[in-house]
């Protein structure tokens, strides 16, 4: 994995294999300090895994851990996608 | 019609095979290298990849790269700066050739892009290799000839460590745009601009106006000051934009 990124753009790769989508001009509403943020601007901590972090509070906002060749996601928050399934 | 339109929209970025086309020396630690990727789609100005390099062994190895190169120029460029320690970047910088092939994913990211057609006043704020994906918004607004005002604050350990130097004197358009510059270490000889990390005086002077949109590049701990500094001076934390890069890594 790459340590060279320290925020939600530089595992923007990672989030998009699980997401389908961009995920950074993703807006999440932390539901500890009510802010709102892309997840562009969130803070990654990488070990074994990736922790996405609130900028704001540093509140859990993601943990993505990796098991063989499984993802396992724990989202934490409110997501606004940006978009409609279906149109 | 619309479920296909969704399930296409969903598609997985894949990985693709990139073949360096061109190896341009930048400063002594860093050189652009200039790809040709199948399939690739046009980026856009703050992009990056996502680069992939497997041994014969199998073992891999994954970093993520800016894209420097307009979205214009048809196919990307990443400007890779060698970090000693590191594990692909001395590869990168030192053994590469022309016509070696490797994997990338992109391009990469929405949230740190820019189009000419947003607009501006824009403030580009770079440490060190953070200058990379401020470049193809710079490049990009020059292919466009957009005159937006553009401001850029770009810190290098010294004139020589400056990532395209040349090119920046010479951008255009020159209306509204505004290059400054400060050297950490040293500056070239007969320097009497600034020599010092970046501070309040310097964001005050370089700041193009109120409601600029302020873009943040560089090492993670350049990246926070930067943006504590921009919020000090009066900037909405909502206009701010950053990408961090670790101290290591490579």
């Amino acid at each position: 994995m790459d340590d060279q990124h320290l925020d939600g753009n530089g595992i923007a790769g990672l989030l998009g294999e699980i997401a389908g989508a961009d995920p950074t001009t993703v807006l999440r509403t932390c539901p500890s300090c009510r802010d709102r943020r892309p997840l562009g601007e969130h803070r990654a901590y990488r070990s074994a895994g990736v922790v996405l972090r609130c900028p704001n509070c540093a509140d859990v906002a993601l943990v993505v851990g990796m098991h063989d060749t499984r993802l396992v996601v724990e989202w934490h928050g409110v997501y606004d996608m940006g978009r409609s399934i279906a149109s | 019609m619309a479920r296909a339109a969704v399930l296409g929209r969903l598609r997985r970025l894949p990985w693709r095979l990139a073949t360096v086309r061109d190896i341009v020396a930048e400063t002594p630690r860093a050189r652009t290298i200039v790809l040709d990727v199948d399939g690739w789609t046009r980026h856009r100005a703050g992009q990056h990849v996502d680069v992939r390099l497997t041994a014969e062994d199998g073992y891999q190895a994954q970093r993520s790269y800016s894209i420097a190169s307009a979205p214009e120029a048809g196919v990307p460029e990443i400007t890779v700066e060698r970090i000693d320690d590191g594990e692909v970047s001395p590869y990168l910088v030192d053994d590469l050739r022309p016509g070696d092939a490797f994997e990338v994913r992109g391009p990469i990211g929405g949230h740190f892009t820019w189009s000419a057609d947003e607009g501006g006043p824009l403030l580009l704020i770079a440490g060190g290799s953070g200058l990379v994906p401020l470049m193809s918004m710079l490049r990009h607004r020059a292919a466009r000839g957009a005159a937006v005002q553009v401001h850029v604050l770009a810190s290098a350990r010294s004139a020589g460590e400056l990532l395209y130097s040349d090119e920046l004197a010479v951008l255009g358009p020159r209306e509204g745009l505004r290059v400054a510059r400060t050297y950490t270490r040293e500056g070239p000889p007969g320097w009497t601009g600034w020599s010092r990390r970046i501070d309040a005086e310097m964001i005050a002077d370089v700041t193009p106006g109120a409601g600029a949109r302020a873009f943040v590049c560089g090492p993670t701990s350049f990246v926070e000051r930067a943006n504590d500094l921009l919020v000090a001076g009066g900037h909405d934390p909502r206009e701010i934009r950053s990408e961090r890069f670790g101290p290591t890594g490579g």
